[in-house]
């Protein structure tokens, strides 16, 4: 069809299955542009979580295969980039609820009330809403760049034992710096959930970590 | 103003574990001026929340040295760019 056609020429309706081949077409030249343009990202992710090459290359790959599926589902309210990120950061949470569940109880999650630093405590909070203790102040990083490594290392360590889907925030948000207006629509989260699951995970991390560095400060010493 | 004294006040009227969620929800997304300077106020004398926010420092620290981390990881390797390809090509042909 030319401009010259004008607008009152019926415009013939495509065959079901060249529209499909198109549509085909369209999937596979975005897939091999996501590819080229973001798989570096999607795999450094993906390698940064699982730290296997095996589960990294499933995930990337599983995460192409289900935008090209979802290719017409992309809004464009966030970045192309942000939302293969949270498509691979569902793979990412699948892929560790399969792999918990298949070494449960070995390796628990950090339980939501694992939150005390103090030994003598029994949560963050006293029942009026004050804190139970103050924890200890961490060691300083500034100084070493092997200190700060081992600490970044710990941090790592436990961001997995995060429930799925606190850790893939957490890395996409935390880790990546992406926005947290965008991560929530890459994550299909609103504002308060996703506040509310980093709160979360910034909790237990603390808590980790202050376990991790050994300096718990125990009431009465 | 009136609105900056009222979420001052209501800030400064907070448990500390309510302080807490706005001390995390506050690197999410930008607090009220009331509220961020009614925080501020309160950790001069709250010793517990200081700490916490010394932590919460730390830990986006600690995050920036995993991304750079990361960051100077190879990308794709090539093998498995050839395999995802051959993928995508399988599944076009599927569709």
């Amino acid at each position: 069809m030319t401009e010259s056609d004008g607008p009152s020429r019926v415009i013939p309706v495509a065959k079901p299955a060249l529209v499909a081949s198109r549509t085909s077409d369209a999937r596979e030249i975005a897939a091999r542009r996501w590819i080229a343009e973001h798989g570096d990202i999607l795999w450094k992710f993906a390698l940064a979580r699982t730290r296997s090459k095996e589960a990294a290359e499933e995930i990337v790959q599983e995460t192409v295969l289900a935008a090209m599926q979802g290719f017409e589902t992309f809004s464009g309210g966030s970045t192309e980039r942000t939302w293969l990120l949270g498509i691979a950061a569902h793979k990412i949470a699948d892929h560790f609820r399969r792999v918990r569940r298949a070494k449960s109880p070995r390796s628990p999650a950090i339980s939501p009330d694992a939150t005390c630093v103090c030994a003598t405590c029994r949560g963050m909070f006293t029942e009026k809403g004050m804190w139970a203790c103050v924890a200890s102040k961490w060691p300083d990083n500034s100084q070493s760049e092997a200190e700060t490594a081992e600490q970044a290392e710990a941090l790592r360590a436990c961001i997995d034992k995060l429930p799925p889907g606190q850790s893939e925030a957490v890395w996409l948000r935390d880790i990546l710096g992406i926005p947290a207006a965008e991560v929530c629509k890459a994550m299909g989260l609103t504002d308060t959930n996703l506040w509310s699951r980093m709160h979360r995970a910034r909790v237990a991390l603390r808590s980790c970590l202050e376990n991790k560095f050994g300096l718990r400060k125990e009431k009465g010493q | 103003m009136i609105r900056f004294v009222r979420d001052m006040m209501r800030v400064l009227g907070m448990r500390c574990r309510e302080h807490v969620v706005l001390f995390s929800r506050q690197l999410d997304a930008p607090l009220s001026p009331g509220e961020a300077f009614g925080l501020r106020v309160h950790i001069v004398y709250c010793g517990g929340c200081r700490r916490f926010r010394e932590h919460l420092r730390h830990l986006q620290s600690l995050g920036q040295t995993l991304a750079l981390q990361a960051e100077i990881e190879p990308g794709l390797p090539e093998d498995v760019r050839e395999r995802l390809h051959a993928r995508v090509v399988q599944a076009t042909n599927k569709n």
